[in-house]
C-alpha cells in the first residue's frame, strides 16, 4: 500500500471511502487562494457529523496531519484554506443542514456548510433577512464567513466582531467538543429550545469567549461545526439611495453624521471602479462605467418595517437629507447604470458566477484591514502611490469602505485587477502595497498570507499569548499548521 | 463563598511588603489590620452570612500600569496572591485567599481619550459611570451604565465583571462594547488586547488573528482572576440630548429638565403573553434607548419603603398592585430628531394598541417624569435597592430569549414568595425582577432581587439555602446560572456544560505558572456543603446533574 | 451614646461607595465628581466614610485593635457631612456622621489623642475658646460700637460672634461689620462681650464630649436671661451646633437660631437694610458645610429600628441654609453668580473643621485648595462664602496658589453693598 492509500484509507475509516478523495480536480483549488500560494492538498475528506469531525481531529493527533478546514466552494480568495505545505483539505460543505429557523427569535441555526444561497431564500420566507456582506461569492458558506468576520453591510447590526454570528459548536484542536453562549447549557439544543431558549447569547460560557478565540483564526483552534446566526426583520419597504461625490471627505463627513444616529441600513462607500465592477456584469464595460461615475459614492439603504413603514422612512429620509444638505452632499436614487432598485438586487444577493471581482481582469488581489472613518483617505493616498510606482493606474483601484461596529471603524478595502497572465506583477503590487499600508497604520485583523508576518511583527505580546492558547487548544498543531504566528518551529 | 475567619490570616512577610513599598512609596501600601478589614467586608451580593471575607495581607495603591506590572511581579517572587479592586461593588472584589494583596486601583483614575467621531472613550479602572457619562454628554454622546449604578466603573464592568443595564436595548453589554483592553497578566506581562498592542489606537479589539478579547472574559469576568486590567477602551453611543441635564435636588427631591427629544412610558399589559409579545415587536421596530420590565412594587420599596412595608400588610391593596399592575414595562425613547421621536412615539403607541397595553406617559407629569428620569438615565436609584432591608441579593440565570427571561421573572417570584412566608426574606411583594433587552431584544436578561437585612440571623440562615434553590431551578430550565462565579457551583455546574472550567483551569495554567491571581472566583472548584439543603431538593439536584452532564458525545439527549 | 450603639448603622453598611461621589444625579464633571477629601487624599477605602464605618465594626468586633495609625486615620476627616448626605440618598438606617463622632469619642475615651486637640481643649478649658486667646479680650472686637452688654441688659437679638471671630485680626472688620448691619437695619442687639464662650461645637466634634455640654448649658442660660428673642451668629459652626447639638443634648435655645446670612436676607427682602454699592463682579459661592448639610436642625431621636423611621425625622441635610446666601449676592447691585459644580447639600469641604485644619494643616490646605481650583473653573471672579473657618482657609490656599482670587466673608459684601463698610471707615 503507498502513502498515499494509506492515508486515503485511514481517513476513509472515519468517514467512508465515498467520502474521501485526492481527485486532483477538487484538490488544485486549495493550492493557491487570494496571494497565497503553494499548498500541497494531500486529499479532500467530507465529514458528515460532528461526531466524525471529531474522530477526524483525533486521528490526526495520531497520525500528525494537518487538517485544513474548508466549508465554502471556490474560488478561494483569502488563502486560509490553502495548505501551509502539505495538508488535508476537511470540506465541511456535507453538514449542510439549516437545523432550525425560529421567526420569534430572529435566529436561525446552521450548519457550517450551507450557504447564503441556500439560506436567503429559507430565511425569507418566514419575513425574515439574512445579515449579508458585500456579494460573497454564491458557494459561500454562511457560517465561514462569519467566521472570518467578514464585515456585513448593515453597520447598525454590526454591535460587535462577532455579529450576526452568536453561540457555536467547536470540536478544539484536541478532539473535545464544546459549546458557546448560550448553546452551552445545560441541555441540548432540543432541551434548551423546550425552555423557550434560542441559542441567542453570544457570550460565555461563564468566564471564557472561546468563540472569539477561533473566529478570525483560519481554521488553527477549532473545527466549528454549527452556528446559531442572527437575522433581522425584512423590510416592509425598502429603498437605495446612492450620495455620489468628487470629494470623500464630504462623504466621510456626512457618514459620520448619518450614522451616529443609527441612521440608514445598508451603509458603504464606494469608488467609481469598485462601483462599476459591482454593477455591470460586462468586464469591457466598466472603464467607461466608472468614468461615467462620480469619484466616490455613499450607497445606503432606507428601511420601513411592520410598524408605520412609511413614517420610519419619512422621517429616516428627512433626517438624512439634513444631515447630507450640511455636509454639502445630495442623495439621488440613480447613478449611470444603476437604478436604486438595481442596487437594493445587488446588495441583497451573492455575487452571480463568475465571482464579480474577475470582471474587469479575470484575476484580483485585496488588501483590506481595519481602521477608523478619518485615517481612510491617508491610506488610499498611500494606496495610490504605490500604484503609481508600480505603473497601475490609480483609478483602477478598486476601494470599498464598509463602516462596521455601528461606524466605529471601518473596513477598508482595496482591490487591483489584472489578467491572470499578470499575476506576477500584481503580486508584487499587492506585497509592496500591503508593506506600505502597514508602515501607515493598516490594522489586519484578519491576517492571510504575508499580511500575518506584518501584522504578527507589530505586536510580540499578543503573539506570546496567541501560541500560548495554541499549545492549549491545538497541542500538536493538526489544525492548518503554520498559519498565523504558529509555525511549528516556533510555537514548540 | 469564603466563609470570614481570621484563623488563618497571616501578616505579611516584612521583605514582601519592602518590595510593595518600594514600589508604590510608603504612602500607598497598608498593612494595617483595620485598613484591611475595609477591603475584607464585602456584604452584598455575598450569600455567606458571615459578609467579611478574606482579610488581604496587604493593600496597595498603584498609580501606573508600571507599578501593576510591578506589584504583580513581587506577588509572584513571594508566592503572594492578588486581587484587583476599582470602585467596588459586592463580594466579587474582595479576596478569597488568605495571602491576597490587594490592588487597589483607585489612583488610576483618568479618562484618557474621548474619541469624539469614532465613539468611544479610553478610561482608567476608577473612572466610575457617571463620571463617563458626564464628559460623554458634553460630546452628545454617553455611555452604558450597568445595573449596579454610576458608582461603578465601566472598565470593572466590562473587563472583569457583567455589564447588565437598562439601556442595554440601546448600549449593549459591557464585553460588548469593549474596543480594547490593557492587560497585565498574571505573571506581571503586558498585553494590549486589539489594534492597541500594534500601536494603532484603540478602535478594534479582535485580532490579529484569533481575538484575545475571548480569554478575558465570557459573559462574566474573570474577576481578577486571569490578571488586571489597567485600561480600555469602550463604545460610546450618541447622545442626542443636552450636555448636562438640569436638575434641582438630590434623588427623592430631584427635579429634572426632561430634554424634549425624550419621552417615557410606563406600560402595562393585561397579561405576560401581550408584554412579551409587545416587546419582540418593540425590539422589531427598533425603537428605545432603555427598557426594562420592572415591578411596579419595585419603585415602592425604593421610594418608599415605609409604605410597602404597609401595602404588604394588606391583603386587598397587596393584590391590586401585584396583580394588577403586574405586566409592566418602562421605556425611554431617545429621538436624535423631532421627526424621530415622534415616530417613535408613534410606533410605541400603536404597538401598545396592538397588545391592549396602556401608557402613564410619566413625561406628560412633570412630577413623576422630572423625578425618575435621571433615575434611569444614570441609574442613579440603583443604590436605592439597599434601601429597605441594608442589603439584596440576587439570583441570575443565563440570559437568552425575552421569553426564557419572563419565565425566570415567574420562578424567581415563586422561589421568593415561599421565602418570604417563612420571613426568610423581606416581604417585597415576591415579583421583583430587573430585566433589561440587549441590543434590541437581540437577547435579554433578568434577575430576581430579593431584600434582607443582614442583622436579622433568620435572613442570613436564608441565604445560602436559597441560593441553592435558584440554581437548581437554572439548571432545571436548562440555563447556566450566572452566578456560577461561585467555586461551588463552578463544580457543579461546569459538567453540565462541556466541563467549562477544565478550559478555565488550562488558560488559567497556561497564564499563571505561578498562580498568582487570585482564581476563587474565576476557576477553582470547592464542594458544596449541602448539610443546611433540604433533603428533596438536594435529590432533585443529584437527578438533574446526572440528567445534564456531558458524555464523551457530548450533552445526553 | 457609645461606638456600640451604633453597631447596627456599620453592620448596615453594604459598601456600596455612594459615601465617596457627589450625588450621582448631580455629577457634572469628571474632574469635580468626588465629595470627601479624606478618601480623595488618602485614598485608603478605610479614609470614605463606609471604610471608617468598617473601622467601627472591626474595632467592636475585635477584629483589629485601636492603635496610633487607626486613631490618625479616624481624625484626619473633616466631619464635613458629604459622605453622610450621599449615604443618606440612598440610606434610611445609617447616621454616618455619629458613627464618625462616636469613632472619635472611642479614641479619645481609650486615650488615643491628638497634641493638637488637646491643645485646643486645654484652651477651650482655660480661656472657653479653642484659639487659646485670653478670654478677657474676647469682646475687645466689639470696642466702640453702641451695642448692649447681656450680661447687665435685655435684648431683642443676641450676637454671637463666635471663636474666631472673636480674635482673629484679618476677621476683624467683618464682624464689626455685621454688628453694624444689624444696627443699621435698627435692631436691639447685644453681645456677652469677654463673657461670651465657644459654642463647644469644636470639643464634641473632637471627641470631647463633656465640654460641649457644659458650654450648651452656659450659653442657654445667658439666652435666658438676655430674653433674646432671635440669637444670630456669623460663625457657621457655632449656628450648627446651636441648631442641632443643643437641642439634641437637650439644650434647645429658647430663641430663633439664625445665621447672619439668614437676618440679614430677611433684612434686605424686609426693606430695612439697602444695598446701594454697585458690585460688577461674579461671585461664586461656597457653601460652608456647617451652614449647609450641617446646619440642619435637629429633627428629633428615634429610638428602634431605623429602618422603621419616619423620613421626618432623617437628616438628611436638606434643611441646611442654602438659599440665604445665595439671595443676598444676588442683591448686591450689578453682582452676578456662578455655581460651583458641587454646592448646597453636597458641596466640598473647604477643609477647615474637624481638628484637621489644627493636626493635619496640609491635608486642611490641600483640600482648600482643591475647593479653589473648582472656584476658579467656573470662571467666577471672586469667591463668597459665610464662615470665619472657610474664609480663613479659602483665602489661605488662594493666596498659595497665586489664584486671582479674592476670598469674601458676606457679611463683608453686605457691608460695602451698603455703604457702612466706608462709614466705619470714617
Amino acid at each position: 500500500m503507498t502513502e498515499k492509500s494509506a492515508l486515503l484509507e485511514k481517513l476513509a475509516s472515519v468517514v467512508g471511502r465515498e467520502n474521501v478523495t485526492d481527485d486532483e480536480g477538487l484538490l488544485s483549488t486549495y493550492r493557491r487562494g487570494g496571494a497565497v500560494e503553494g499548498g500541497e492538498p494531500l486529499a479532500m475528506i467530507r465529514p458528515g457529523s460532528t461526531k466524525e469531525v471529531r474522530e477526524l481531529i483525533k486521528l490526526a493527533r495520531a497520525e500528525k496531519y494537518n487538517l485544513v478546514f474548508s466549508s465554502s466552494a471556490p474560488p478561494r480568495l483569502r488563502g486560509d484554506s490553502v495548505p501551509r505545505g502539505e495538508g488535508i483539505i476537511v470540506d465541511m460543505s456535507r453538514m449542510d443542514k439549516i437545523v432550525r429557523l425560529d421567526r420569534r427569535n430572529k435566529v436561525a441555526l446552521i450548519e457550517a456548510g450551507v450557504t447564503y444561497e441556500r439560506l436567503i431564500p429559507e430565511v425569507d420566507k418566514l419575513g425574515l433577512k439574512v445579515l449579508m456582506p458585500l456579494l460573497p461569492k454564491r458557494g459561500k458558506s454562511v457560517l465561514a464567513s462569519c467566521l472570518e468576520r467578514e464585515p456585513i453591510i448593515i453597520p447598525k447590526y454590526h454591535w460587535d466582531m462577532t455579529d450576526p454570528m452568536l453561540c457555536t459548536e467547536l470540536v478544539f484542536g484536541t478532539g473535545d467538543l464544546f459549546r458557546t453562549g448560550s448553546a452551552a447549557g445545560p441541555g441540548t439544543l432540543e432541551q434548551q429550545w423546550a425552555a423557550g431558549a434560542a441559542q441567542k447569547n453570544p457570550m460565555g460560557p461563564a468566564q471564557t469567549d472561546f468563540v472569539r478565540v477561533v473566529q478570525g483564526s483560519q481554521g488553527t483552534m477549532a473545527a466549528v461545526t454549527w452556528c446559531s446566526l442572527k437575522l433581522e426583520v425584512k423590510p416592509r419597504i425598502h429603498k437605495i439611495w446612492f450620495v455620489p461625490d468628487h470629494k470623500l471627505e464630504r462623504l466621510i463627513d456626512f457618514t459620520y453624521r448619518s450614522l451616529r444616529p443609527r441612521l440608514g441600513d445598508e451603509w458603504l462607500i464606494l469608488n467609481a471602479y469598485a462601483l462599476a465592477t459591482m454593477i455591470t456584469e460586462n468586464g469591457q464595460e466598466i472603464p467607461e462605467l466608472a468614468k461615467e461615475q462620480a469619484p466616490w459614492t455613499v450607497i445606503y439603504g432606507v428601511s420601513g418595517y411592520e410598524y408605520l413603514p412609511e413614517e420610519r422612512v419619512a422621517y429616516q429620509e428627512r433626517d438624512l437629507s439634513r444631515h447630507a444638505q450640511q455636509a454639502g452632499v445630495i442623495p439621488v436614487s440613480e447613478v449611470p447604470g444603476c437604478s436604486w432598485k438595481k442596487m437594493e438586487r445587488i446588495l441583497a444577493a451573492p455575487s452571480p458566477e463568475p465571482y464579480y471581482k474577475t470582471r474587469p481582469k479575470g484575476d484580483f488581489l485585496d488588501i483590506f484591514f481595519l481602521t477608523t472613518l478619518d485615517r481612510v483617505p491617508g491610506f488610499i493616498s498611500v494606496m495610490e502611490d504605490v500604484a503609481s510606482e508600480f505603473g497601475y493606474p490609480r483609478d483602477r483601484i478598486g476601494v470599498y469602505i464598509q463602516p462596521i461596529q455601528q461606524g466605529r471603524n471601518v473596513h477598508l478595502e482595496f482591490t487591483v485587477y489584472f489578467s491572470p497572465e499578470d499575476r506576477g506583477k500584481g503580486r508584487e503590487l499587492y506585497e509592496a502595497a500591503s508593506r506600505a499600508l502597514s508602515e501607515a497604520g493598516a490594522f489586519f485583523s484578519r491576517p492571510y498570507g504575508i499580511w500575518s508576518e506584518l501584522a504578527y511583527a507589530r505586536c510580540p505580546d499578543t503573539v506570546r499569548v496567541l501560541r500560548k492558547v495554541k499549545e492549549m487548544l491545538d497541542p500538536d498543531q493538526v489544525l492548518n499548521r503554520g498559519k498565523l504566528c504558529f509555525t511549528p518551529e516556533e510555537v514548540s | 463563598m469564603t466563609t470570614a475567619t481570621l484563623d488563618t490570616w497571616k501578616e505579611i512577610s516584612e521583605a514582601a511588603y519592602q518590595d510593595l513599598e518600594n514600589v508604590v512609596g510608603t504612602e500607598n501600601v497598608s498593612r494595617e489590620p483595620a485598613v484591611l478589614d475595609g477591603y475584607a467586608w464585602q456584604p452584598t451580593i455575598n450569600d455567606d452570612p458571615a459578609k467579611w471575607v478574606k482579610r488581604p495581607v496587604a493593600v496597595v495603591l498603584p498609580s501606573s500600569t508600571e507599578e501593576v506590572q510591578e506589584v504583580v511581579r513581587i506577588c509572584n517572587r513571594h508566592g503572594l496572591k492578588f486581587k484587583a479592586f476599582s470602585t467596588g461593588w459586592g463580594v466579587y472584589s474582595g479576596p478569597t485567599y488568605d495571602n491576597v494583596v490587594q490592588i487597589d486601583l483607585r489612583r488610576m483614575n483618568r479618562i484618557l481619550d474621548i474619541d469624539e467621531r469614532n465613539m468611544y472613550a479610553l478610561v482608567e479602572p476608577y473612572v466610575c459611570g457617571a463620571q463617563l457619562q458626564a464628559e460623554a454628554m458634553k460630546r452628545g454622546l454617553n455611555c452604558h451604565i450597568i445595573g449596579a449604578g454610576p458608582a461603578c466603573s465601566p472598565l470593572a464592568s466590562a473587563t472583569s465583571g457583567w455589564g447588565v443595564g437598562w439601556d442595554g436595548i440601546y448600549m449593549s453589554y459591557g464585553h460588548r462594547n469593549l474596543l480594547g483592553a490593557e492587560w497585565v497578566l498574571p505573571d506581571g506581562e503586558l498585553l494590549r488586547v486589539g489594534s492597541s498592542d500594534s500601536g494603532l489606537g484603540w478602535f478594534s479589539p479582535d485580532g490579529p488573528g484569533p481575538s484575545l478579547r475571548g480569554l478575558m472574559r465570557g459573559s462574566t469576568g474573570a474577576l481578577s482572576g486571569l490578571g488586571i486590567f489597567t485600561k480600555c477602551a469602550l463604545k460610546l453611543y450618541p447622545w442626542p440630548g443636552p450636555s448636562r441635564v438640569r436638575i434641582r435636588g438630590l434623588l427623592l427631591d430631584a427635579k429634572a429638565e426632561i430634554p424634549e427629544n425624550v419621552r417615557f412610558h410606563l406600560c402595562f399589559f393585561p397579561d405576560r403573553n401581550r408584554l412579551a409579545d409587545a416587546v419582540y415587536r418593540i425590539g422589531e421596530a427598533e425603537i428605545g434607548y432603555l427598557a426594562t420590565r420592572t415591578a411596579v412594587a419595585a419603585f415602592i420599596y425604593t421610594f418608599a419603603p415605609h409604605l410597602l412595608r404597609r401595602i404588604a400588610g394588606t391583603s386587598n391593596l397587596r393584590d391590586v398592585l401585584s396583580k394588577g399592575t403586574k405586566w409592566g414595562f418602562v421605556i425611554m425613547l431617545v429621538g436624535a430628531s423631532e421627526e424621530e421621536i415622534d415616530y417613535q412615539d408613534a410606533v410605541l403607541r400603536r404597538i401598545l394598541a396592538d397588545h391592549e397595553g396602556l401608557s402613564i406617559e410619566a413625561m406628560g407629569v412633570p412630577a413623576i417624569g422630572s423625578m425618575v428620569f435621571m433615575n434611569f438615565f444614570r441609574v442613579t436609584a440603583i443604590p436605592m435597592v439597599f434601601r429597605m432591608g441594608g442589603l439584596f441579593s440576587t439570583a441570575l440565570d443565563r440570559n437568552d430569549t425575552w421569553d426564557t427571561q419572563l419565565d425566570w421573572a415567574e420562578i424567581g417570584e415563586s422561589i421568593k414568595r415561599k421565602w418570604i412566608e417563612r420571613g426568610g426574606i423581606l416581604d417585597d411583594l415576591a415579583d421583583n425582577p430587573f430585566m433589561a433587552l440587549y441590543e434590541s431584544n437581540m437577547w435579554a436578561h433578568c434577575e430576581e432581587i430579593f431584600q434582607y437585612d443582614a442583622r436579622d440571623p433568620k435572613h442570613l440562615a436564608s441565604l445560602e439555602p436559597m441560593f441553592i434553590e435558584f440554581s437548581i431551578a437554572a439548571i432545571e430550565k436548562c440555563m447556566e446560572p450566572l452566578s456560577a462565579t461561585d467555586a461551588r457551583l463552578r463544580k457543579l455546574v461546569s459538567p453540565l456544560m462541556g466541563h467549562y472550567n477544565e478550559w478555565q483551569k488550562k488558560l488559567s495554567g497556561a497564564l499563571d505558572a505561578n498562580r498568582a491571581a487570585d482564581t476563587g472566583m474565576y476557576c477553582d472548584e470547592i464542594d458544596f456543603d449541602f448539610s443546611k439543603v433540604e433533603p428533596e431538593l438536594k435529590a432533585k439536584l443529584d437527578r438533574l446533574t446526572e440528567k445534564f452532564r456531558w458524555t464523551e458525545e457530548g450533552p445526553p439527549s | 451614646m457609645a461606638l456600640s450603639d451604633y453597631q447596627r448603622d456599620m453592620e448596615g453598611c453594604s459598601r456600596c461607595s455612594s459615601c465617596k461621589w457627589v450625588p450621582f444625579n448631580q455629577i457634572k464633571s469628571w474632574r469635580f465628581a468626588k465629595n470627601c477629601p479624606s478618601i480623595c487624599r488618602y485614598n485608603f477605602h478605610a479614609y470614605s466614610g463606609s471604610g471608617r464605618m468598617i473601622i467601627g465594626l472591626s474595632l467592636l468586633t475585635g477584629r483589629s485593635e485601636l492603635n496610633d495609625n487607626v486613631a490618625e486615620i479616624v481624625y484626619k476627616c473633616q466631619l464635613c457631612g458629604a459622605c453622610d448626605t450621599a449615604c443618606k440618598v440612598y440610606r434610611d438606617d445609617i447616621d454616618l456622621t455619629e458613627v464618625l463622632l462616636e469613632l472619635r469619642a472611642h479614641c479619645v475615651e481609650q486615650g488615643f489623642l491628638m497634641v493638637e486637640h488637646m491643645a485646643m481643649i486645654d484652651a477651650l478649658k482655660r480661656e472657653d475658646n479653642v484659639l487659646g486667646e485670653p478670654k478677657a479680650k474676647r469682646g475687645e472686637w466689639a470696642e466702640g460700637l453702641p451695642l448692649k452688654d447681656i450680661n447687665r441688659e435685655r435684648c431683642e437679638v443676641l450676637f454671637h460672634a463666635g471663636c474666631r471671630y472673636s480674635y482673629d485680626p484679618d476677621l476683624r472688620g467683618t464682624v464689626r461689620g455685621a454688628a453694624l448691619l444689624l444696627l443699621e437695619a435698627g435692631l436691639d442687639v447685644g453681645i456677652a462681650g469677654a463673657e461670651e464662650s465657644c459654642c463647644g461645637g469644636r470639643a464634641y466634634e473632637l471627641g470631647y464630649r463633656g465640654e460641649a455640654e457644659n458650654y450648651a448649658e452656659d450659653l442657654l442660660s445667658r439666652v435666658k436671661a438676655s430674653g433674646a428673642r432671635i440669637l444670630v451668629t456669623p460663625c457657621a459652626d457655632g449656628y450648627a451646633h446651636f441648631r442641632y447639638l443643643y437641642p439634641r443634648m437637650g439644650k434647645e435655645l429658647p430663641c430663633e437660631i439664625l445665621h447672619m446670612t439668614q437676618l440679614l436676607d430677611r433684612l434686605v427682602r424686609e426693606g430695612r437694610l439697602r444695598f446701594r454699592e454697585q458690585f460688577p463682579l461674579l461671585f461664586t459661592y461656597h457653601d460652608p458645610c456647617h451652614l449647609g448639610r450641617m446646619g440642619e436642625p435637629y429633627l428629633g431621636d428615634w429610638k428602634g429600628d431605623k429602618l422603621q423611621r419616619p423620613m421626618s425625622l432623617k437628616r438628611a441635610g436638606r434643611k441646611g441654609v442654602y438659599e440665604a446666601p445665595r439671595n443676598l449676592i444676588q442683591a448686591l447691585p450689578g453682582a452676578g453668580l456662578v455655581e460651583m459644580e458641587r454646592i448646597r447639600e453636597y458641596s466640598w469641604c473647604c477643609g477647615a473643621g474637624g481638628g484637621v485644619h489644627e493636626a493635619f494643616p496640609e491635608f486642611s490646605s490641600w483640600t482648600a485648595r482643591e475647593r479653589v481650583e473648582e472656584a476658579l473653573a467656573t470662571g467666577a471672579e471672586a469667591l463668597a462664602t459665610a464662615c470665619p473657618w472657610c474664609v480663613r482657609v479659602l483665602r489661605d490656599a488662594s493666596r498659595e496658589m497665586r489664584a486671582e482670587l479674592p476670598v469674601y466673608d458676606l457679611v463683608d459684601l453686605a457691608l460695602q453693598a451698603a455703604g457702612i463698610a466706608e462709614k466705619e471707615r470714617v
